[in-house]
């Protein structure tokens, strides 16, 4: 009886744990940029930029890129869908392509480029690491949202004399 | 005739241990008005603040139950939720599963919290509210040790968004932009202009289940008993200590699920100071319902959260109206939570004196009675 | 037992016993403090200064628990409550025009009637509540002081010098007593050696002070009165057998200790040269316990000494440690290290009264 009792116990432990990792691949989060611009001299080759790329998420119009545009989308989990409209050349007919690309786990912000992605290069040709700018020494901090508090007596009691 | 008076005795009973939510349904009436909010307005920020603070306050059912009075200790489950969350921000991890996640974490780091609270609460039977309280603020020392010093070069925390640039410490803000009302807005209907976050509903509607459920179990039912008299629980065969312990444990371990969904809704958190009035409000709140120290239900909890949160809207803007002056209803609405909460207490202490005197009236008159019958 | 027996033996053990561990870990951390402080660049005479002056601003707050406890009434955790009757005291006191000195005079004799107002309503109420004093202490304290908030904007004071600046309606949150008994107490009888070259000053009248009403409070402990309230604290049955008034010893327990928090704000203001108002006392209550426990106290036994001692100790850590730590490592942890140690032992207090004490 007690075996049974430390056996359901374990496997309680066991799923927790498991669900966590779980929530650990499926949860990550990515920001993904997505640049339609011109990869110069790769491998002796360019790329060059698309004259438009619509893109389109989860059946909502993402944006619309010109060249040398960026566009930005979140996602969540390692896989991310996404839907293009290509127009080469001004005037050309739209090409259509369902994308799904692998996102490595360990990048928050990934900058993929969409050209070289498009002409099926390597990986590591059109995607990068988004490597956000130093900030300054003393970045402003968002004002802690309201919640339910008084706004006097931030910590009751937990404050001596002021220290002179 | 006897009937008569049966009555009126009963509406004076029922005066008396309704006398808070009468006097907060008063107040909200007078405010009304005063505070001129439409009514879209206002019932919209009240089910925001259901969805938020139920949760919380539920936590707090079960310690009254086992008869351990109010806890004031479930703050060091917000505590836990806190760090959870502060991991989850850090691994990056998004939306719903960063919910599920920040809970699953905080479930060891509440249930240790609670252990220790619990077995501390053992060592001061019938003080056990004091010490939670006074719980909260060691507590709240060693999470601002940890949050402050030991998070950066201790317990790994990378991510830039919140540890500070100069290598240790969190920033003073944590923010959860990517969990920003993530279960509040699944599923989320509109009612005229009235945001009802279901799944969040959904959440607080199971843990009411599990509360009427676990009641019936067992356990609960060992809970009940050591909350009625620990003696005759002990005598009984229930192991009183490790009973009021699992009782401790639940609540705190239920406060964090709390604070994780609190501050969700919210978006961000004060890094140290997001969990130091948690407990008060939660227990107001709870007080205003009509609970009391040793009986609380959950339509208390809901009751509670609509009056409270009604005159917490409604008071600074009512004050503003009657004196000319926005900080007096600030400071009305402190005095309004603290004196509720004082006058709980009062109450529960003198009734319990009474009940002691009583007591001790019934066993001198026993004793004296065996004591001419041998 | 056994084990506990053969711990006994040793004196070392003896001084954990009678000092208790917690109080000597913090001495032995002060005395670290004291010697590191000279090799960590700080001036010792500077700090020595500081510890004094912060002893003479606090150490009448910290007596003011010790006639509750005395009376078993439990930590004072309510003392914002003479607080409040001391603001009363300082506020009309200025308001009525009062300057200097007598300011001073002036605000303890006008809040002694609000001392006497506030203990004796307290001293009934907790007298229905016994013992479950210490939380409903607590929140009467807190629902007192935020009530007091509304008051402070809404009694009319006029004079220019306490009132909002703009609107003139209402009390300002801090405002200095430069005019008023800044100092009064601490210039009196100075022992200043900085002419030959050392920075000590030594608060000598503030110390006197506390003297005076610490050896009241011994010798008033030794009368008819303060042996009853001993006796109503350490056994009220016995107390009640011996045809004590219990109620009426713990009512006077509670209007002294409500008296003495008047009076220990004043000189705390004093000390400090501001008055701050409003939300300020909500946090005066948990140094004057930390500071009690530290010096020995524990929730149904406290003496003049362990006040003493106890407001050495913690003030003393409260001003070494920033000093100290700034100096060594270039971290500014003393505030959380004060907020584990004062709430800590307040934690460990209450813990250990049961299982001494019943």
């Amino acid at each position: 009886m007690k075996g049974k009792k430390l056996l359901i116990r374990l496997a309680a432990v066991a799923l927790c744990i498991a669900l966590g990792a779980v929530m650990m691949v499926i949860g990550r989060g990515h920001t993904i940029y997505l640049d339609n611009k011109t990869l110069e001299d790769y491998q002796g080759q360019t790329y060059k930029a698309a004259h438009r790329i619509v893109i389109t998420v989860d059946g909502e119009e993402l944006t619309k890129l010109g060249p040398r545009e960026r566009g930005m989308s979140l996602c969540i989990g390692q896989t991310f869908r996404m839907t293009l409209e290509i127009t080469q050349e001004k005037g050309g007919q739209p090409e259509t392509r369902e994308i799904t690309m692998k996102l490595p786990y360990n990048l928050d912000g990934i900058i993929v480029n969409l050209p070289a992605y498009l002409a099926g290069l390597p990986e590591e040709a059109w995607m990068s690491e988004f490597i956000p700018a130093p900030e300054p020494e003393e970045p402003d901090e968002e004002e802690p949202g309201a919640g339910d508090e008084f706004g006097i007596g931030e910590d009751l009691g937990l404050e001596g004399d002021v220290i002179a | 005739m006897k009937m008569k008076k049966d009555l009126r005795g009963q509406t004076s009973n029922f005066l008396q241990n309704n006398l808070v939510p009468i006097m907060f349904i008063a107040i909200c009436i007078v405010c009304y008005p005063l505070a001129g909010f439409s009514p879209s307005y206002l019932i919209n920020e009240i089910v925001t603040r259901m969805g938020r603070n139920i949760f919380l306050i539920l936590s707090l059912l079960i310690p009254i139950m086992a008869g351990m009075g109010l806890n004031f200790g479930m703050t060091l489950g917000a505590m836990a939720g806190q760090i959870a969350l502060i991991f989850v921000t850090d691994w990056q991890i998004w939306g719903i599963p960063g919910v599920v996640l920040a809970m699953l974490l905080s479930i060891p780091l509440s249930a240790l919290m609670g252990l220790m609270c619990g077995k501390l609460m053992n060592m001061v039977k019938g003080r056990e509210m004091i010490l939670g309280y006074m719980m909260n603020y060691f507590v709240g020392g060693l999470y601002q040790l940890v949050v402050l010093y030991m998070m950066g070069p201790i317990i790994p925390i990378k991510h830039a968004s919140i540890r500070l640039p100069r290598g240790y410490g969190l920033r003073t803000t944590v923010n959860l932009t990517n969990l920003r009302q993530c279960l509040d807005n699944q599923f989320a209907i509109r009612v005229q202009g009235v945001k009802i976050p279901v799944l969040t509903f959904i959440i607080i509607g199971a843990l009411c289940l599990f509360i009427l459920w676990f009641r019936r179990t067992k356990l609960g039912q060992d809970m009940r008993a050591v909350g009625q008299d620990m003696e005759v629980a002990r005598a009984a065969g229930i192991k009183v200590e490790r009973t009021r312990i699992i009782a401790i444990i639940m609540s705190t371990v239920f406060a964090g699920f709390g604070q994780i969904i609190y501050l969700q809704n919210i978006g961000n958190f004060p890094t140290c100071t997001a969990h130091t009035q948690i407990g008060m409000f939660c227990i107001a709140a709870l007080l205003v319902g009509g609970a009391s120290v040793e009986k609380a239900s959950i339509g208390n909890v809901f009751l509670g959260v609509i009056l409270f949160h009604t005159m917490f809207i409604m008071a600074p803007r009512a004050g503003a109206a009657i004196t000319g002056n926005a900080m007096i209803g600030e400071y009305f609405r402190v005095f309004v939570s603290y004196g509720v909460i004082t006058l709980a207490l009062i109450m529960y202490e003198t009734k319990k004196r009474r009940a002691r005197s009583q007591g001790g009236a019934l066993l001198a008159l026993a004793q004296k009675e065996g004591g001419v019958q041998s | 037992m056994d084990k506990s027996e053969r711990l006994q033996q040793t004196r070392l053990s003896q001084l954990v016993n009678t000092f208790g561990l917690p109080r000597l870990i913090i001495a032995g951390f002060l005395l670290f403090l004291f010697i590191v402080a000279p090799i960590a660049g700080a001036d010792l005479p500077t700090q020595i200064t500081n510890v004094f002056n912060r002893f003479s601003w606090n150490a009448v707050l910290v007596l003011a628990m010790v006639p509750m406890v005395h009376s078993g009434c439990g930590l004072n955790f309510g003392i914002p409550l003479g607080i409040l009757a001391g603001l009363l005291g300082a506020t009309l006191s200025i308001e009525m025009g009062f300057t200097g000195a007598l300011s001073f005079v002036m605000a303890i004799l006008i809040s002694t009637p609000f001392a006497l107002l506030f203990g004796g309503g307290y001293g009934l109420l907790l007298n229905r509540i016994k013992g479950g004093e210490m939380m409903v202490a607590t929140y009467v304290g807190f629902s007192s002081v935020s009530f007091m908030c509304i008051m402070w904007l809404m009694i009319p004071y006029k004079n220019p010098s306490i009132v909002m600046a703009y609107t003139g309606v209402g009390l300002r949150n801090v405002f200095s007593l430069e005019n008023f008994y800044a100092n009064v107490l601490s210039d009196f009888l100075k022992i200043d050696l900085n002419p030959i070259g050392i920075n000590l000053v030594i608060p000598t009248g503030s110390l006197l002070f506390f003297a005076l009403l610490a050896f009241g409070m011994w010798a008033f402990l030794h009368t008819k009165t303060g042996t009853a309230m001993t006796a109503v604290g350490s056994n009220p049955t016995f107390a009640k057998a011996a045809g004590i008034n219990v109620d009426r010893i713990r009512m006077l327990s509670v209007i002294l200790s409500t008296w003495l928090g008047a009076v220990g704000i004043l000189i705390y203001q004093q000390g400090f040269g501001f008055v701050q108002l409003y939300t300020a006392p909500f946090y005066m209550a948990m140094p004057a316990v930390a500071a009690i426990l530290i010096g020995g106290a524990s929730v149904n036994k406290a003496s003049v000494g362990n006040v003493i001692v106890g407001t050495i100790l913690f003030q003393g850590l409260v001003t070494m440690t920033p000093t100290v730590m700034n100096a060594l490592i270039h971290i500014d942890i003393s505030e959380v290290v004060r907020i584990i140690v004062s709430n800590g032992m307040i934690v460990y207090a209450l813990t250990r009264k049961t299982e001494g004490g019943k």
